[in-house]
């Protein structure tokens, strides 16, 4: 095999076309094993087409896509038996219980936890005996989640699993990801999640990829995010100052306040608005979810 | 003990859990002998990677603050730093630096500062001992 390393999902040039659309227009990605990888983007940037792409539900336009090494539409049972993929949209066949449901997706694995299964059950108060069709949304999904866990498979993959679920059910189904899925041998348990709800995740992700238009517009570990990123508030004792800060960009400007964003170069701005003899200067880090709307939506530079 | 994170202060996960161990240690919150949670509960009462509380774990085991009894968890050690005297002053030093800074930019002169440092370091005393006696 050409393409052995050590990511469990890597894609390079990724592209997929809908007709003249480009939903994904040469993405790269590499995630490491035992890694709780992040991947933000808006609605419509391509994130869902991309895990098609990874999981062969689509065939790529161009470009390589590989996981475990393997390439998915050569060696799709070895790929598939090796991870478990939670969709936004869950749907079972409607005439099984939730028992018959995990009997069903039990017989195509090799391996499969009796004991969480049992455990998870009475986690979400699920009963065993309801018919799949008579389940809320939050009760598909975290029966879908049940199914993922179970075989304890090397990587989950998560598209937008709790949009349009209620905060409690968001909670449990984040906390058994932390819980039950990385249990046993957390280096080997690799999280791959697609979301907007980036808030939700900020804990549990320590490296993510923003994509918009198809294509990653940045990547970054977690922590050094937050130390990149700086949030500037400044009040004057006059009218603010238009410029004579080093590159920042402008998030809000009102009589003799301002609010900046710097991007690694915080101490150089700060030296620069302390000029003007600031009444108050305070600076704070961006969370995951502002770092995203910051990059993805981006107001005008100031210099 | 409980555990209070903030993604706004620019401190990775792991240190904040760390630096928040070692307050609790020197306030005598915790005492010496006393089990931290295990790994998985607070991964999932914080919502955090469970690798990010076992990042923090281990580097509160390198600093010499707990330890790991295999099989029961970890355990807030008695004060014993595993550095040499030298060390110590050297990383003492750096953090009083930080504070010598803000001081001078708030006008704090020298015998207000030391007497400040005085207090402070009786506050923490004081908890501890109050905590011991508890």
């Amino acid at each position: 095999m050409s393409h052995q390393s050590d990511a469990v999902i890597e894609a390079s040039g990724l592209v997929r076309r809908y007709g003249r659309t480009d939903a994904v227009n040469g993405l790269d990605l590499k995630v490491g094993a035992g890694r709780c990888y992040g991947f933000f983007g808006r609605n419509g940037a391509g994130k869902t087409t991309t895990i098609k792409c990874l999981l062969n539900l689509l065939r790529p336009t161009g470009g390589e896509v590989r996981l475990f090494g393997l390439d998915p539409a050569r060696h799709e049972v070895a790929v598939k038996s090796r991870l478990a993929y939670v969709p936004d949209y869950v749907a079972f066949y409607p005439w099984m219980s939730v028992r018959e449901t995990l009997e069903y997706f039990a017989s195509f694995r090799p391996h499969w936890n009796r004991e969480t299964q049992r455990a998870l059950l009475g986690q979400f108060r699920l009963d065993p005996g309801q018919k799949t069709s008579h389940l809320s949304k939050g009760q598909r999904t975290q029966l879908a989640l049940i199914a993922a866990v179970c075989p304890e498979p090397e990587l989950l993959i998560l598209d937008e699993p709790t949009s349009g679920l209620d905060p409690i059910v968001r909670r449990e189904f984040i906390q058994t990801v932390i819980g039950a899925y990385q249990e046993g041998e957390p280096g080997r348990r690799t999280v791959f999640v697609s979301t907007h709800l980036i808030s939700e995740f900020e804990g549990l992700i320590d490296e993510f990829t923003i994509i918009d238009e198809g294509r990653n517009v940045l990547t970054l570990e977690a922590d050094a995010a937050r130390g990149r990123y700086q949030k500037i508030h400044a009040r004057f004792p006059a009218e603010a100052p238009a410029s004579g800060f080093a590159a920042a960009q402008l998030l809000r400007r009102s009589g003799r306040e301002l609010e900046l964003i710097a991007e690694g170069n915080a101490a150089e701005v700060l030296d620069r608005l302390r000029v003007h003899s600031p009444d108050a200067l305070t600076v704070e880090a961006l969370t995951l979810e502002e770092i995203f709307v910051c990059t993805v939506q981006p107001r005008g530079l100031v210099a | 003990m409980l555990f209070r994170l903030n993604y706004k202060a620019g401190k990775a996960v792991y240190l904040q859990l760390v630096d928040q161990v070692k307050a609790a240690a020197a306030s005598g919150s915790v005492q010496s002998g006393e089990p931290l949670p295990g790994i998985r509960p607070l991964a999932e009462e914080l919502r955090v990677n469970r690798n990010t509380v076992a990042k923090a774990y281990a580097e509160l085991e390198a600093q010499g603050i707990i330890e790991t009894i295999a099989g029961k968890g970890c355990f807030v050690r008695e004060n014993h730093s595993p550095y040499k005297k030298e060390v110590r002053r050297k990383l003492a030093a750096a953090t009083m630096d930080d504070a010598v800074v803000q001081a001078h930019h708030l006008q704090i002169e020298r015998t207000e500062f030391l007497r400040l440092a005085e207090e402070r370091f009786d506050a923490f005393q004081d908890r501890r001992t109050r905590a011991e006696r508890a």
